[in-house]
């Protein structure tokens, strides 16, 4: 079976930031593109959180976790496997995936409940 | 084998020999020489008593304010100088103090704890440090002169904007202020590259002290989330001074845009002095604990995961300035999530403590303070991220007490302690138990009496910022309490400091390691050389000093690397960034003048734009430029740093030798700090032009689309040129090297022409319009860079002609590369954004 990340990936430094890298990137799409349409083309409030736009940053926050989860799965599966120094990048790599993954849920959740420019 | 007498003591005489060497080639020189120094020890504690006597004068105003509010209807002092000494005491304790007084900390331990001699800019250091001076007196002398600013700590326009401040006190605070943060990302820059690139052999990112992982985090939120307070700064003085209306609704622009750029700095910043504060807690608290910390890579991801989601946060300062439920709910959830790598760092000291045998020694008492007053601070600000709680206290004193548990629990407390800890490295004494112990608990009963009861004095509805309240309020006892706290906790305080001026003369000598500690920096001498380590160790471990006891002997035996200075050079030893393998030989500058003549200047040039004398700045500010043309021209081959000949080491070679030196990182690092100072403007751009209530785009673009290519083409021809000769040089060809830098260099020229000939062809009205304000600012700071790229390459075009640059010197045009690269890049985004955008989709947004 074909590993879902080279083993060097998995172990490379850049690990300890992609993660949150990929969180902030989409937390600010996620502001901006609400602000954006906000100020453009605005939903009618009547429409509560059932809205394209809610549809749209709901559909990119899974897009997210779902990139974060993969990316997660992958440290893991490299961290189990190597020693020493890779074995701590990838554990550590993972866990931060799995935070940043988190945090997209966690801050991603107020879009099935919310209006989006009340 | 057992050693004889006779070469015992022929390995003191080569030990003393390898000493007297060190010392000839390090010693700071005395007289007004001293104002050349660039060594890192000598730097790191000029900064810690700077940041000192800052503190104390911060704290002094902080004593002005609670006898202010002691009792109701006071007239101790008029509203305007109230407001006054409100604004410098919160400026002055960020400022000047929290943020110097760490960044000097991490100068002095840092070199020590990763086992290197000095930071990879030393010339950069006393820059730094010349800068923070200069700008911290320029602000206080403006309340020395009554003029002091007074809208807050945090300027929020329109307030600090000229029509309602129309003194010179905003204009103190948004020069002195910049001139400052200079002194920060010089800081942030050199320690990134440092701890990246010269960790002692064998210490690899995961071997890393965990002191090193909060500085490292530390500095790199210094460089990306300082330069939005620096464009905003540069923004609201540019409206001050020439009326460019980035703030002003009647002009297009939007006065929230302050409050954006000022809190994508601010609450970081919270963090950037929580972190450092933290690493204290966390190389201390093992050391009393008598074991390793429990989770070390669990602190490590908290530390990562703290330096991004802080970024996260800042609109919760924001919650009532009218934006949408749902992105405030996204603020706040973002608000909780901090709270996880926070509560993580404290269950890995918990567990250590639990596990361990701790030792209740005087830093573990502030230690102890810091867990229970952070921790309460961390949990006023949870309830403050929910939005209906955060509406309820905004702008009280509820705030004003928060803030207060998170700095002062978060950063004080634990400065406290590592100052304790640390002192007998410095000054080769004990600090004294007894006056320690009462300093400790007179700061921390005072403290709680202060802010605790703060807490209640604001739930009562009482706001910030106020000079004075009536008693039918029923604040008075709340308040009166709060003052005789603040004064208790300054008698604290006062006994703290006797006791570190009294143990210079009478506290007891220090042992060697006195603590029992396992990091390197106890491994030296105290007080430590100026070179630190006679010879620089290899290290395998986490905890050097608990696996070898005898490491710090075998160092001053000069049984390991570079235990040589007969050559003459400051030298220590290059690495991997992830490995710490060693790649190259690092020889560093020595003392100079230039950091002070170019601060001196840098000053002049802030206290010309205070006083409007515009000519004069434009001079001292060219002939700062200048200066530095000229520092920089001190490096590499030349006689003055490291001049070709025989005494070079080749395996590994001299990094000036080699393609990828640390001045090629710190080029990186900085130009990171640019990046996100231009995405800030980038921001700011979209920000008006979606949001402001008044924004006007004009129809047709302003800029002229074929000199905007034609510029672009011409920079774009000159990096490409400039790539293929790279390549020509790692393949160690340097024929017409000199020639054709300088022709890159005229292309750079023609880039600036062009972009010269857009500006004027634009006739922009920056006082009319924020979009023409916008435009002018981002066209200069584009043609700034290419001024830069272009002169850079003309220098090295020269330097090649006079055989300081080739194939057995490539390090130097690598550098600038990154520069070009960076002009390029910027170069076509502005492009886009400015003159490609507005065209494609209108202006009517």
């Amino acid at each position: 079976m074909r590993r879902p990340l080279p083993r060097l990936t998995a172990g490379h430094p850049l690990q300890l930031v992609l993660g949150l890298t990929i969180w902030s990137l989409w937390f600010v799409a996620l502001y901006g593109g609400l602000s954006v349409a906000c100020a453009v083309a605005p939903p009618a409030p009547t429409q509560g959180a059932m809205t394209g736009l809610n549809l749209w940053l709901g559909l990119l926050t899974l897009a997210t976790l779902g990139l974060l989860g993969w990316l997660a799965r992958a440290c893991l599966t490299a961290a189990w496997r190597e020693r020493g120094r890779t074995r701590f990048m990838a554990a550590l790599g993972a866990g931060l995936h799995l935070f940043s993954a988190a945090g997209v849920a966690f801050v991603g959740l107020p879009l099935v409940v919310l209006p989006p420019c009340l | 084998m057992s050693e004889t007498p006779h070469s015992a003591s022929g390995d003191a005489r080569e030990a003393e020999r390898l000493h007297r060497e060190l010392a000839a080639v390090w010693a700071n020189p005395r007289g007004w020489r001293a104002l050349t120094v660039v060594n890192h020890s000598t730097l790191g504690l000029r900064f810690m008593a700077t940041g000192l006597v800052f503190f104390l004068l911060g704290g002094v105003l902080a004593m002005l304010v609670r006898a202010q509010l002691a009792l109701p209807d006071q007239a101790f002092m008029a509203p305007g100088i109230y407001h006054q000494v409100v604004t410098m005491h919160g400026t002055v304790m960020m400022f000047l103090f929290a943020i110097p007084m760490l960044e000097g900390l991490a100068i002095y331990l840092i070199p020590k704890m990763i086992g290197t001699r000095d930071l990879v800019c030393p010339r950069l250091t006393a820059f730094g440090y010349w800068c923070y001076l200069f700008g911290g007196i320029i602000l206080f002398s403006s309340l020395v002169l009554e003029m002091a600013p007074d809208s807050g700590w945090f300027m929020y326009t329109p307030l600090s904007s000229a029509e309602h401040s129309p003194g010179p006190g905003s204009d103190f605070w948004l020069l002195g202020i910049t001139f400052v943060e200079i002194s920060a990302l010089s800081a942030g820059v050199e320690l990134t590259v440092s701890i990246l690139r010269t960790r002692a052999p064998g210490m690899a990112l995961h071997r890393m002290p965990l002191f090193a992982w909060y500085i490292l985090a530390m500095a790199l939120m210094i460089v990306v989330g300082f330069p939005p307070l620096i464009l905003g700064s540069v923004l609201l003085e540019l409206e001050r001074a020439a009326g460019l209306p980035f703030f002003t609704v009647s002009g297009g622009g939007d006065p929230i845009l302050w409050q954006h750029l000022f809190w994508l700095f601010g609450h970081p910043e919270v963090y950037i002095i929580f972190l450092p504060a933290a690493g204290i807690v966390s190389t201390l608290l093992p050391v009393f604990a008598g074991r390793p910390i429990v989770g070390y890579g669990w602190v490590v991801a908290a530390i990562v995961i703290t330096g991004f989601i802080s970024f996260g946060l800042w609109v919760h300062h924001m919650f009532t300035v009218g934006i949408p439920q749902l992105a405030q709910a996204f603020f706040s959830a973002a608000s909780m999530l901090v709270a996880v790598p926070t509560a993580i760092q404290i269950f890995a000291w918990l567990a250590t403590l639990w596990l361990g045998r701790p030792r209740m020694a005087l830093p573990m008492l502030w230690i102890l303070g810091f867990l229970i007053i952070f921790v309460c601070g961390g949990l006023t600000g949870v309830m403050l991220a929910l939005v209906p709680f955060n509406w309820q206290v905004h702008d009280t004193h509820f705030v004003v007490a928060h803030l207060h548990y998170v700095l002062v629990g978060g950063m004080l407390f634990p400065l406290m302690a590592g100052l304790v800890y640390w002192l007998p490295l410095v000054s080769g004494r004990m600090p004294s138990e007894r006056l320690g112990r009462w300093g400790f608990w007179l700061t921390f009963l005072g403290f709680n009496l202060t802010f605790l009861i703060m807490h209640w004095t604001g739930l009562l509805g009482m706001p910030r910022r106020i000079y004075t309240y009536d008693t039918a309020m029923g604040w008075d006892l709340y308040n009166l309490v709060s003052s005789i706290g603040g004064f208790m906790m300054s008698a604290g305080i006062a006994m703290v400091l006797l006791d570190l001026a009294l143990h210079f003369r009478f506290g007891r000598p220090a042992p060697p390691n006195p603590w029992g500690a396992d990091t390197l920096e106890w491994s030296l001498a105290t007080p430590p050389p100026p070179y630190n380590f006679a010879s620089l160790p290899r290290v395998e471990t986490r905890h050097p000093l608990w696996e070898n006891p005898a490491l710090g002997d075998e160092i001053a035996r000069g049984e390991h690397a570079l235990a040589d200075a007969s050559h003459g050079r400051r030298e220590l030893l290059g690495g991997e960034a992830l490995t710490g393998r060693l790649r190259e030989v690092i020889h560093l500058p020595t003392n100079s003048w230039w950091p002070l003549a170019a601060a001196a200047c840098l000053a002049v040039v802030c206290v010309a734009l205070l006083v409007r004398l515009y000519p004069l700045a434009l001079v001292a500010f060219v002939v700062a430029a200048l200066m530095l043309l000229r520092w920089s021209w001190e490096n590499g081959a030349h006689p003055i740093a490291a001049a070709m000949g025989d005494d070079e080491p080749e395996a590994p070679p001299l990094h000036s030798r080699t393609h990828d030196g640390p001045g090629r990182w710190t080029m990186g690092v900085a130009l990171l700090a640019d990046g996100a100072f231009f995405l800030s403007l980038l921001f700011g751009w979209f920000y008006l032009w979606t949001v402001s209530p008044q924004w006007q785009m004009p129809e047709r673009s302003p800029l002229s689309l074929p000199l905007l290519v034609g510029a672009g083409a011409a920079f774009t021809l000159g990096a490409l040129w400039l790539e293929r000769r790279l390549r020509a040089l790692r393949a160690g060809e340097d024929d017409g090297l000199a020639t054709a830098l300088f022709a890159i260099a005229a292309l750079g020229g023609l880039h600036l022409l062009l972009g010269a000939a857009l500006l004027w062809r634009a006739e922009l009205a920056p006082t009319a319009s924020a979009h023409d304000a916008v435009l002018l600012v981002g066209l200069l700071y584009t043609l700034a860079h290419g001024l830069l790229a272009g002169v850079l390459a003309g220098l090295q075009g020269a330097r090649a002609a006079l055989g300081l640059v080739g194939a057995r010197l490539p390090f130097e045009p690598e550098v600038v590369a990154l520069l070009w690269r960076y002009q390029l890049g910027v170069y076509w985004i502005l492009a886009a954004a400015l003159g490609l955008l507005p065209r494609l989709i209108g202006g009517g947004v």
